[in-house]
């Protein structure tokens, strides 16, 4: 009864040119899937020297109950190769896929999981597995679902949310609370100089970090307030602030041009600024709202800015290429006068050094092949 | 002087100081880094870590809901894909789905049903039914949005075809459908079916 309907299905799914690497040539390069959903081993994260492999993301959709297995050698090992499988969990039904294209000596089946959480575990543990000689590519196969099938498999996804998150209302009350904390312990401090010097000490000696980028992005909150320095000590403090910023149009103003230039000037710190920290300072100031602008006002806003091929905005066009950098784009640095004239002295001969040093970034980007981004060959992405 | 941040490197010195220092990083990562492909890599980082309900209070808090959402206009198909697959995972909780809602999101995903790419497409059409509730169910099964599903649902592709029926049958009243069939007999207007 299964292998005439797997046949059924089979002939139906030759007719589907679905399948997301090409199989009819050479079995696909497994590509070390670095975006791996997330289960707390933190290992599999970016576990690979290389930044420029492709990723995969992880669904419902993709998710299965089925499992395809391929690079089975054709020894005759059926039974041994489902007594593997079913140490994960019971299988309701298996078959080889007798006309499902194979790499030469090798052979393909399907095995059905009762459950999609003995299919997850038993496909982590046995993709990329040696068996008998040769390494089995096992990866989720939703295309042999029947209707009722998926739909099951959504409404499960759906009870399974429904329960972890009611579990962890209590708990995450508590979490919650703490970072917030650490804001208002922070919002009381005034601006340190001792720590800005520390802090561009520490940028000067290459020690700097992702995270000293944080309190210089203007959708946080405290920035207005609190222009605590992300040295490594205070690390903790820093992290509090996190925020994805999708419009760094909004510093307020007298964070970003009175009191660090001042201070600057007076240590003539930021002279040796990585560029990196300095894209992160110089934000252009079209208007003074400090605060985090509510989505659909940016996206009128950017469409708006775009359409008007607005210079100084806070998304960033590379007029060589059609990338869209997310974050302050080098700007203008705004002149503001101090009122003394050795404090605008120094701001300007640091405004020089700045000026110097952001041209001399894009040259260096300038490198990166200019059809990278209109023209990128499409990864194989192996599939999983 | 360092002017491009790797991942690896400062990713692996943040490891050890919890989750939602390292869900930061990665936000930080995104915004700062030049190049696509570090993009695409981050934003398939954060899309699995919105898989699981966990990661969800920290990544409200670093706006990455926002950052989803603003990545499904984007030119590049990849980061659609991934920022889809991204709310897609996470938009069932409740009070996910309310920020969503909220911010808009449910004409974006819309619009996904038009892109080329498969995954793109059936990331939206899930992403629409776990959005629907009473309140927004007029958006998400709104006509042009029917009408979509109808050709889906005869599509080659198994996959689409059976989520477009879960769509059809357990999210659509009866008159929808049929409104809807009546309308594409008569007009070729709505959103066009991808590319199989």
């Amino acid at each position: 009864m299964w292998s005439i309907s797997a046949k059924a299905v089979i002939i139906t799914q030759f007719n589907i040119p679905q399948l997301p690497c090409n199989l009819t040539g050479p079995r696909c390069e497994p590509v070390p899937c670095i975006a791996r959903r997330e289960t707390g081993d933190h290992r599999n994260v970016n576990g690979t020297e290389s930044t420029q492999e492709a990723c995969n993301v992880y669904t419902v959709n993709l998710e299965s109950r089925y499992l395809l297995i391929q690079g089975v050698p054709a020894l005759g090992v059926m039974k041994e190769l489902v007594e593997q499988f079913a140490l994960y969990g019971a299988i309701e039904e298996y078959n080889a896929l007798d006309e499902y294209p194979a790499e030469q000596f090798t052979e393909v089946y399907l095995i059905k999981f009762q459950k999609l959480q003995s299919a997850r575990v038993a496909k982590r543990k046995l993709d990329e597995r040696s068996f008998f000689g040769s390494l089995l590519h096992v990866c989720y196969a939703p295309e042999f679902e029947t209707v009722q099938e998926t739909r099951e498999k959504l409404q499960d996804r759906r009870k399974y949310i429904a329960k972890a998150t009611s579990n962890r209302v209590h708990f995450l009350v508590k979490k919650i609370q703490e970072p917030k904390k650490t804001v208002s312990k922070n919002s009381e401090h005034d601006f340190q100089p001792e720590t800005l010097g520390f802090s561009a000490a520490d940028a000067n000696t290459g020690n700097w970090d992702p995270s000293a980028c944080c309190p210089y992005q203007p959708s946080c909150e405290f920035s207005s307030r609190n222009t605590a320095c992300p040295s490594g000590g205070h690390f903790e403090r820093v992290l509090a602030f996190p925020q994805y910023v999708s419009n760094c149009g909004e510093t307020s103003e007298s964070f970003c041009q009175s009191k660090p230039l001042t201070q600057s000037a007076q240590q003539g710190g930021y002279t040796n600024t990585p560029v990196s920290l300095v894209l992160q300072r110089k934000v252009p100031s079209d208007n003074g709202i400090g605060r985090f602008m509510p989505r659909t006002t940016q996206l009128q806003e950017r469409k708006r800015k775009r359409d008007q091929d607005n210079q100084i905005d806070f998304i960033g066009i590379d007029s060589d290429s059609t990338e869209v950098i997310i974050g302050p784009r080098l700007p203008e640095i705004p002149k503001v006068d101090m009122d003394d004239d050795s404090l605008n002295a120094s701001a300007s001969l640091i405004r020089n050094k700045l000026t110097e040093v952001a041209v001399s970034v894009p040259k260096s980007f300038g490198e990166k092949p200019e059809d990278t981004q209109t023209k990128r060959p499409i990864k194989q992405r192996r599939r999983i | 002087m360092e002017t491009v941040v790797t991942m690896s490197q400062k990713q692996r010195d943040l490891l050890e100081l919890g989750r939602l220092e390292y869900l930061q990083a990665l936000v930080t990562e995104f915004q700062v880094t030049e190049s696509p492909e570090a993009k695409e890599q981050v934003l398939a980082n954060l899309a699995n870590f919105a898989y699981d309900p966990k990661n969800y209070e920290y990544l409200r808090q670093l706006q990455v809901l926002d950052l989803f959402l603003d990545m499904l206009t984007e030119d590049n198909e990849i980061l659609v894909e991934f920022a889809i697959g991204g709310l897609c995972n996470l938009c069932l909780d409740k009070t996910n789905k309310d920020y969503i809602l909220e911010a808009d999101g449910v004409a974006p995903v819309i619009n996904c049903l038009s892109s080329s790419n498969e995954e793109t497409v059936m990331s939206a059409v899930t992403t629409l039914m776990y959005l629907t509730t009473p309140q927004s169910r007029q958006q998400t099964t709104a006509l042009p949005v029917v009408e979509c599903m109808l050709r889906f649902s005869l599509s080659a592709n198994r996959r689409l075809s059976n989520l477009a029926r879960v769509f059809l049958e357990d999210y659509c009243s009866p008159v929808q459908v049929e409104e809807a069939r009546n309308l594409s007999k008569h007009t070729a207007v709505g959103i066009p079916l991808p590319k199989d």
